[in-house]
């Protein structure tokens, strides 16, 4: 509907609202992030790609990239296997039972991370919970350490954020009407058709926001992999932070960092894009 | 009818949390014929439709539709459509989308596809509109869809839930018609459930009236007015004037009432002493006719409707007198005017006291 009369987003007052959180997105993150982008390309002889080439021709960093997208893409997997089917019990759940649900799934967010690494740590020991349980129903011959292995890093970090893929999925199931299933039904469609041509097409922008969150989160973590894997694996964002924190070298720091956010801005507009695409006329 | 119906409902019986909401139902539907399940929310028709469409599981009964028991069916494997009370469009899909979902899920040849949607985008003239959105359409638009949607696959029976409810009343009668037209030109048969008894009486060949879980009357439009079966169609469908009383005697094949009014009579037998209650139609009344007349009443309110005008008289506690009547040619006769009402004996409804 384009109508000459149409106010444009300058003319609209109500664009005004949107005034306080531009000037403090302004003043703490963009012209931040502008800043680290204008160390990373200054040398001492002025602006430069130097430390570009330098970090993309050492076959460490590489391993270091991989390392970050290998984690954030499991860790989002297993979110978003564990979170999908938890988000449609939680929304066709009874009133009691919802509650009690949404109370353990958004309850544990006010722990914070770094404590709930550090519980990570004991029940990923060789003595801990997982590797006895395993132990006992047989699967494992003899007990095993998880703790500061990349599975271990996974399993813990997909428990630390799996409310942020829960509940963007949650709140659009909640919102799909249970009868657009059963008319699918009567019209002759099997349960697997029902689900691939109804409900996962209607829950897609609750994916798409899910597996962004947890997968832009993932990508930047630097607590939790500190605490569950340890200096010998290094990611991107555990290396922005040592290379500013041990090494004091902003010049590597700033590097990795625009990398890093380049990486998973393109990774998320990109995914988000390809789901909105394969939706069809999903609007 | 056929000795073998087309829909056969067996003793359909469902209990949620052990309240009946279905009590052994049974229902027999010619091919091709248009049956409607009339009654007040919550009197099980919605159930029984849910469990012939396989979207609920009864308790106990059969369901056999040509000649095949599908009561063990999943849904999908039934042939029975359904348009819902909110038609329950695919949001994501457009018209023709909509249209197209059943026969892509049942995989037809994708060269049939396109001409049978076109085919039933004409039917119910949406034709322009295939490529929209259906959150784009009116609420008339969206039923039509709805409708379209769900006989683009042929099914052998159609199921509709309350399709116009949310319709204003004009769209609502100019859809009734065209929904009927198009039913019987494509001979497809249809059992719909209304709380609305004038769209039951309309669209119906015939009517099954329900009450508390089960079939009161199942009849046609016509029987379920002028002779309902019991004191419950009675007052769900139509107006009536109702006066209770308790028999004194039988005079030939006449049961003598007493009454507030005096003594009436009504045809039938019943045992002395019994208390009923007598009914009539109120355009079955006549006012101030010469000759016979049955009682006096006093006139309490006159309602000018157009073509006809309601007439409520004073009455005992429980008791109503009403009457419609097209000519009055003095005009609205003022309250309190004293009028003599008249009928026929056999025009006299009566039934036991509920």
């Amino acid at each position: 509907m384009t109508t000459k009369s149409a106010p444009s987003a300058w003319r609209d007052p109500v664009a005004l609202l949107a005034a306080p959180a531009v000037l403090y997105l302004l003043v703490v993150y963009a012209f931040p992030l502008l800043w680290l982008f204008m160390k990373s390309l200054t040398g001492p002889g002025g602006l430069t790609i130097q430390p570009y080439v330098s970090f993309l021709s050492d076959p460490f960093n590489w391993r270091v990239v991989g390392n970050t997208l290998r984690v954030a893409a499991w860790v989002t997997v297993v979110c978003f296997v564990i979170g999908y089917p938890a988000a449609f019990a939680l929304a066709r759940a009874g009133a009691v039972l919802q509650a009690v649900m949404l109370v353990s799934i958004i309850l544990p967010l006010s722990v914070g991370a770094v404590v709930k690494a550090f519980a990570w740590q004991i029940v990923l020991r060789r003595d801990g919970i997982v590797s006895q349980t395993l132990v006992g129903l047989g699967l494992w011959d003899e007990p095993q350490r998880l703790l500061f292995t990349e599975t271990g890093l996974v399993l813990g970090a997909a428990n630390i954020f799996l409310p942020f893929m829960i509940l963007p999925i949650y709140s659009v199931v909640k919102l799909i009407d249970p009868r657009l299933s059963e008319a699918g039904a009567t019209l002759g469609a099997t349960p697997l058709y029902r689900f691939t041509h109804v409900t996962l097409p209607l829950t897609l922008p609750g994916i798409v926001s899910g597996v962004a969150f947890v997968f832009s989160m993932s990508v930047s973590m630097f607590v939790i992999p500190s605490l569950l894997i340890g200096d010998r694996f290094q990611t991107l964002a555990t290396l922005t932070g040592r290379s500013f924190l041990l090494m004091r070298n902003e010049q590597l720091g700033s590097t990795t960092a625009v990398i890093l956010l380049v990486l998973a801005v393109s990774i998320v507009v990109g995914s988000t894009w390809l789901a909105r695409r394969i939706g069809g006329s999903q609007t | 009818m056929t000795s073998e119906s087309f829909l056969d409902v067996a003793g359909a019986e469902k209990a949620f949390g052990g309240v009946t909401v279905l009590g052994g139902v049974d229902l027999q539907v010619a091919a091709g014929e248009f049956i409607s399940l009339l009654g007040p929310s919550g009197c099980g028709k919605t159930t029984l439709l849910r469990i012939v469409a396989g979207l609920l599981a009864a308790d106990r009964g059969t369901i056999r539709l040509d000649g095949e028991e599908i009561g063990s069916r999943p849904p999908h494997r039934r042939d029975v459509g359904v348009v819902f009370q909110n038609y329950a469009l695919f949001p994501h899909l457009t018209v023709a989308e909509n249209i197209a979902f059943g026969l892509k899920a049942r995989k037809h040849p994708a060269g049939e596809i396109g001409p049978t949607v076109r085919r039933f985008l004409s039917l119910v003239h949406l034709t322009d509109f295939a490529d929209r959105s259906v959150r784009a359409l009116s609420g008339g638009q969206q039923q039509r869809v709805a409708v379209a949607r769900a006989l683009a696959v042929q099914p052998k029976l159609l199921l509709l839930d309350e399709p116009f409810s949310a319709l204003d009343r004009k769209l609502r009668e100019t859809m009734q018609i065209e929904l009927r037209r198009l039913l019987r030109e494509l001979g497809i048969t249809a059992v719909f459930v209304t709380h609305d008894q004038d769209e039951a009486l309309t669209m119906s060949d015939r009517i099954a009236v329900m009450n508390k879980g089960a079939i009161e009357q199942l009849a046609v439009p016509a029987t379920i007015y002028r002779s309902p079966a019991t004191a419950f169609v009675l007052e769900f469908v139509g107006l009536s004037s109702r006066i209770a009383g308790t028999v004194v005697g039988q005079d030939y094949d006449q049961v003598v009432v007493d009454t507030a009014y005096g003594p009436l009579r009504a045809p039938g037998s019943f045992v002395t002493g019994a208390s009923v209650v007598l009914a009539v139609r109120p355009e079955r009344v006549k006012v101030n006719a010469p000759g016979d007349f049955a009682l006096v009443a006093r006139l309490r309110d006159a309602v000018f409707q157009g073509s006809k005008v309601q007439l409520h008289f004073e009455a005992k506690d429980g008791d109503h007198l009403m009457v419609e009547t097209a000519d009055l040619s003095d005009g609205l006769p003022p309250p309190g005017t004293e009028m003599r009402l008249g009928w026929a004996v056999a025009d006299t409804l009566i039934y036991p006291t509920p």
